[in-house]
């Protein structure tokens, strides 16, 4: 009995590998985040997660994607959601228009929370122009407390590029972690490229 | 002269009124017990979830603590179910677009603001909160909670593979909870029939009930259309429905409702200055889930209320604006304008017209507008992207 029970672990352990299977980015260039044309060179060592909800989204974190996270959004195309749709019937997802607004990009982040994570709570806090990897786009701030009532902080930086959408958001809860590593987000998001 | 007689007349409505209900055995209320205590192990558990339950809510950030609302709500339960019965309710009012009201086993009750953006009049909210209170006097969160202890486990395994697949567990884990105290398809029953009982009681129109779901019906119909769906109308409640269906429960409510008094002042006024403060939040957030359908249906019963006011055409050229097609565009530049109009006063109007202006091509127009909004807001958190948007 014990034997199989260790076999059956043992079949989970290696069935759940690939899966959940996260790695370490280390310091220095690379490329090809998102399965896009955003390339970065961290300054120091990033988690990716193997895990990102959607199909050009990239999640790295420090410490755990509830305690800090960066979501790069690499190229998403006219017609299509930031994230993976779970219901497209009943809770469809805002979609990126390629005659977007660089004001639209906050927008359609909240409204994509809203719908896809049950965010009653956000709100967009300032907005001013920046550049994404060299091309004219936005910065900005915003709040929002999910379903486990943590107030959460975020900074992004987006910017459109014939027509698709480039965002790199950073979040973390309001309390110690969004100073904590905010300005290794900052460094990061400058280090980008297009 | 003429007052002392509508005074006359009101207090001989009121007897007639009172008269009808005690002629009606049927329509008396069944009598109440306050300060109910848990009896036995699995109520004792259940209160000490539904405790915990209140202690979050009441502490969370989506509490709308502003204002006068929950007092006014907690008010229109007491009108509804009378004194005796609402003295031990909690009444919280929570941030949420979605349809709902509850109350636990331990008298918490809990309104959230979709549902306050859905009424009508103030009749259609007693009823609905009625109901709810019905379900507390049954004691409906205790009968057949043995049978539902499994709900629990089932809420703990999806905490774990929520943990696992990174798929947000909030809202399955909220519903769950909200599972311990599902009611049943009989108990929904029950407790509408009890709550049409207040309702004769409490002098709101009979047919409050029933107008709701109507209402209901035809808001799911209109998010159907919006996205290019087919109308879902159960006729007949799955077997694993706990609630009977919008129809039939329209229908139930209405046959019932024929047999009572026909009650008097819907109160519709009440609910609208009550609201007022509150509208702009919450047709904002309402505006933000991506249901085109929905949306314009409930701003079109909001403007049956009270016309079409600044608030309601700003929210209709923010409703627009978002779904950007040209014509939704070119809309929504004219709801704003209307909404300037009729006296919106607030910047952000001059700011979303100038944006929906140079989204259409109307970059000039586009410009005056922003140049409107610079101009009453130079101070503003987003001041320095609109000066590059209208630079471009």
């Amino acid at each position: 009995m014990l034997r199989v029970t260790i076999s059956i672990i043992a079949l989970l352990a290696a069935c759940s590998t690939p899966v959940l299977a996260n790695s370490l980015i280390g310091p220095g260039p690379r490329a090809g985040i998102a399965k896009s044309r955003i390339s970065a060179s961290p300054a120091g060592e990033w988690n990716k997660l193997s895990l990102s909800g959607g199909k050009n989204v990239e999640v790295w974190t420090l410490d755990g994607d509830s305690l800090n996270k960066v979501t790069f959004f690499g190229g998403i195309a006219a017609g299509q959601p930031l994230l993976r749709e779970r219901d497209k019937k009943n809770s469809p997802l805002p979609k990126v228009a390629s005659n977007m607004l660089v004001t639209d990009i906050p927008t359609l982040l909240e409204t994509t929370y809203r719908s896809q994570y049950a965010v009653n709570q956000m709100a967009i806090d300032t907005q001013a122009p920046a550049q994404l990897g060299g091309h004219a786009g936005i910065r900005f701030t915003y709040n929002f407390t999910k379903s486990d009532d943590v107030r959460r902080k975020g900074e992004a930086f987006g910017a459109m590029v014939n027509g698709q959408l480039y965002l790199v958001a950073y979040e973390a809860p309001q309390i110690y972690f969004f100073d904590k590593d905010i300005e290794k987000f900052r460094t990061l998001a400058t280090s980008i490229k297009l | 002269m003429r007052r002392s007689l509508a005074l006359l007349a009101s207090a001989l409505i009121a007897c007639a009124g009172s008269a009808a209900h005690a002629v009606d055995p049927t329509l008396a209320l069944p009598t109440y017990t306050a300060a109910y205590e848990p009896t036995n192990v699995d109520e004792r558990g259940l209160w000490m979830q539904a405790d915990e339950a209140e202690r979050r809510m009441r502490d969370s950030p989506l509490r709308i603590r502003d204002g006068n609302l929950e007092k006014y709500l907690l008010g229109v339960l007491c009108r509804e179910v009378g004194q005796e019965r609402c003295a031990g309710v909690r009444l919280y009012a929570m941030e949420d677009p979605q349809f709902n009201a509850s109350m636990m086993p331990n008298g918490a009750m809990f309104v959230q603001s979709g549902f306050l953006l859905r009424v009508r009049n103030e009749g259609e909210l007693a009823a609905v909160l009625g109901h709810e209170f019905a379900h507390f006097e049954l004691r409906h969160g205790l009968n057949g909670f043995k049978n539902r202890r499994t709900g629990t486990d089932v809420m703990a395994w999806v905490t774990v593979l929520g943990g696992i697949s990174n798929t947000p567990t909030g809202s399955t884990q909220l519903s769950l909870v909200g599972s311990i105290f599902r009611f049943n398809r009989d108990q929904e029953t029950a407790a509408d029939l009890l709550g049409l009982k207040y309702i004769a009681q409490s002098g709101y129109p009979a047919h409050s009930a029933s107008e709701i779901w109507k209402s209901l019906m035809a808001e799911q119909e209109a998010t159907a259309r919006g996205r290019k769906l087919k109308a879902k109308q159960h006729f007949t409640a799955g077997f694993f429905d706990t609630h009977p269906t919008p129809l039939s429960r329209a229908v139930y409510l209405a046959q019932e409702a024929d047999k009572l008094p026909a009650g008097g002042d819907p109160r519709k006024q009440e609910l609208q200055d009550a609201l007022a403060p509150y509208l702009p939040r919450f047709l904002a957030a309402q505006n933000k889930l991506n249901d085109f359908g929905g949306t314009d249906y409930i701003l079109s019963n909001l403007a049956a209320r009270s016309g079409w006011t600044s608030d309601l055409l700003f929210a209709r050229g923010e409703l627009y604006r978002a779904r950007a097609n040209p014509r939704d565009l070119q809309l929504a530049s004219q709801f704003y304008r209307e909404a300037k109009a009729a006296g919106y006063a607030a910047p952000d109007l001059d700011r979303n017209l100038g944006l929906a202006l140079i989204r259409n091509g109307q970059v000039e127009e586009g410009r005056a507008a922003l140049s409107a909004y610079l101009m009453a807001a130079p101070e503003a958190s987003d001041a320095a992207i609109i000066h590059t948007l209208m630079a471009n």
